[in-house]
């Protein structure tokens, strides 16, 4: 047989490529039905007419670790230099779950806290951070990446901001409160189970709908399932699934129809990874199956219902820890094709990602990367400049029917939440994993340094980043300031009627800004929320 | 392997509540697709890690680590009063190569960062333990 013959040629997510595509390949293919102009149904070619010529995709960095004030720092580092957004990350151990610096279990691991994110306790801690930054100036996801954090987290910063005489509707910025990060993909100790998850989420929605109209209240980021072994048209049905399970429940709730909230879920995001080609195809075959599924399956007729917008994240899984310089290159390849994509912000993973939590170094070269696209490359200038091309047109079609094949599978479990809860997502996540290892084990799937062209000496110098080894301490002492100084009164009244409101069906943001108002702490409401809704176990296949 | 040659016995823990778990999925399942029993214990503090060693018998404790090493070291002080100072403990996870000496110190025998082949890891416990399985 010839090498040709011999080797299989396919896409990362295992669909058969050909050497060339031709119009053959194609045929059939109706422009107004199944591409549009940008801004246009089904939206293909991109969510708005002028794309990158009236708006930038804007550059938006995941960032922050140690204290309030480490985090505080590093935002203004990035805003200095050019990002557009800010992301902050938030502390492990602590804000994500819902622990106080003092219990038992942070204590256990004191040392660790704040490597993974700034500990935020409090508003305290939040006005520390926002100092000096303007809020009605900025695009903003204040850190609720969790779902069961981005309460409190959205309560902090629109607390802060009402204190600021800024009204709430004119803040924007985006939640998170996703699925895939903390139930599927890095899943927390002790969480609140998925079923109340979507009633908080909800609440969000339906919060957002009435006071904040220029904020996302909850982006479902396809970029956690990708990264837990989810493959490219995998990744785009569980986005899509997670929506209909929002809207359904949104539904079933009768107080707004599909045309007020739904484009508040209709900004995701979506990995950006080594596959040049598919990652491309996978933004604009997702465009067009929210198009449908909006139009179709709930008759939207609100042109903002049904255009989806897209955080394009580069994948920090195939950064390498060898050879980490490498890594630059990867993130521009990566970036690049969230921009080809016509993604509206990207965040590029930096280059030390293997090693440690990013550092300024490494978060100003992807930056760069980004501006270097913007103003340099040209591409710019046309708006999803691949149409007609016979391989990306072909390429978009068989990933949005695989895609919707796999949405079927998943309705098949009994829905989004069956399927996370059941453990069926996490077995489907472990096989994807798996392939992948063994494609990397066997060398069919190259890794530069990794399993080819490696080296046994590093040939650069890549000073690890650390975080405040004094986190916990500071964390600590502030702690017991706030105990100290906080009204304890006013405290417990609004932590009892946080509670009432979590066992009642009322929306809990209210309760929640007032309880963030008194200096009610993230282990005190992480108390109520874990009495009230019980916790998970983590249906690991492990 | 012989009638008397029990499989090796391998806790596999996180130490930090960072609950990424690919990296612990990868080596839990190449471990058992070499033969040895894997116990995964989740995220244990120093006292559950000592405490489910003991309890499962373990021949091997995997730590996946991340960061500041003032909980390993704690880990490593409580397996050895808790009298499993000969227990063979590895680590992985995102350890930059400056730090892996010190690890070493604290008697971690040795330290697997991302890109890892898991047949080296198997190699390496097997050697360790003077076992060809």
């Amino acid at each position: 047989m010839t090498q040709e013959q011999n080797q299989q040629y396919k896409t990362l997510s295992g669909i058969p490529v050909k050497k060339q595509y031709t119009p053959e390949d194609i045929e059939g293919l109706q422009y107004e039905r199944d591409l549009g102009s940008p801004g246009e149904p089904p939206y293909t070619r991109g969510p708005y007419r002028n794309m990158y010529r009236d708006r930038l995709w804007r550059i938006f960095e995941l960032s922050g670790t140690g204290t309030p004030e480490d985090l505080r720092e590093r935002l203004l580092y990035l805003l200095k230099h050019g990002e557009t957004g800010i992301i902050m990350e938030v502390d492990q151990f602590t804000s994500y779950h819902l622990f106080d610096p003092d219990h038992p279990d942070v204590l256990a691991r004191k040392d660790d806290v704040g490597l993974t994110g700034p500990t935020l306790v409090s508003l305290k801690d939040y006005e520390t951070v926002f100092e000096g930054i303007p809020q009605d100036k900025i695009y903003a996801h204040p850190g609720g990446g969790c779902i069961q954090f981005s309460p409190f987290a959205h309560a902090c910063y629109w607390s802060l901001a009402e204190k600021r005489g800024i009204p709430l509707d004119k803040l924007r910025g985006t939640g998170q409160s996703d699925y895939f990060l903390s139930y599927l993909g890095c899943p927390l100790e002790d969480q609140i189970p998925p079923g109340p998850g979507l009633r908080l989420n909800c609440d969000l929605i339906e919060f957002c709908t009435e006071h904040l109209p220029h904020w996302v209240p909850v982006s479902i980021a396809g970029y956690n399932a990708g990264e837990t072994g989810l493959n490219a048209y995998q990744e785009m049905a569980a986005v899509m699934a997670n929506a209909t399970a929002y809207i359904d429940e949104m539904l079933r709730r009768g107080r707004f129809g599909i045309d007020d909230f739904a484009h508040g879920i209709g900004g995701v995001n979506y990995a950006s990874g080594r596959d040049f080609f598919e990652d491309i195809c996978k933004m604009r075959a997702a465009r067009r199956m929210w198009y449908r599924l909006l139009t179709e399956r709930y008759g939207a007729k609100d042109p903002h219902s049904f255009i989806h917008r897209i955080h394009g994240l580069t994948t920090g899984s195939w950064m390498t820890y060898q050879q980490p310089l490498n890594n630059i290159i990867r993130g521009a390849l990566y970036a690049l094709s969230g921009a080809l994509g016509g993604v509206q912000s990207i965040g590029v993973s930096s280059y030390d990602e293997g090693r440690c939590t990013p550092s300024e170094a490494a978060q100003l070269v992807a930056v760069r990367t980004q501006q270097i696209l913007q103003h340099e490359s040209g591409i710019t200038s046309v708006a999803d400049p691949l149409a007609g091309s016979y391989y990306v047109e072909w390429l978009t079609n068989e990933l949005e029917r695989r895609a919707w094949d796999y949405l079927e599978t998943i309705e098949k479990q009994g829905g989004f939440i069956q399927a996370l809860d059941s453990g069926w997502l996490h077995r489907e996540a472990m096989r994807g994993m798996l392939e992948r290892e063994k494609g990397v084990k066997s060398g069919e799937i190259k890794v530069v340094g990794v399993n080819c062209l490696q080296l046994d000496e590093e040939p650069h110098e890549v000073a690890p980043f650390r975080a405040n080894p004094r986190t916990w301490e500071i964390a600590m002492e502030k702690l017991e300031r706030l105990r100290k100084e906080r009204d304890s009164v006013a405290v417990e009244e609004a932590l009892a009627e946080l509670r009432d409101v979590c066992q009642s069906e009322k929306n809990v943001m209210p309760a929640m800004m007032k309880a963030v108002r008194a200096y009610a702490t993230i282990g005190e409401v992480g108390d109520v929320f874990r009495e009230v809704f019980t916790i998970w176990k983590t249906p690991l296949p492990l | 392997m012989t009638l008397h040659d029990k499989p090796i016995r391998v806790l596999i823990a996180k130490t930090s509540l960072d609950g990424h778990w690919r990296g612990v999925a990868i080596v839990s399942v190449a471990l058992r697709d070499a033969g040895m029993e894997v116990v995964y214990g989740g995220q244990l503090t120093a006292d559950e890690i000592a405490a489910a060693a003991i309890q499962e018998g373990v021949h091997v404790v995997g730590l996946n680590i991340g960061g500041h090493y003032g909980t390993v070291e704690k880990i490593m002080q409580t397996l050895h009063s808790s009298g499993l100072g000969d227990v063979l403990v590895v680590a992985g996870g995102n350890i930059p190569p400056e730090d892996i000496p010190a690890l070493k110190q604290l008697g971690i025998a040795e330290v697997f960062p991302p890109g890892s082949e898991t047949d080296a890891i198997v190699r390496f416990i097997r050697d360790k333990l003077g076992r060809k399985l």
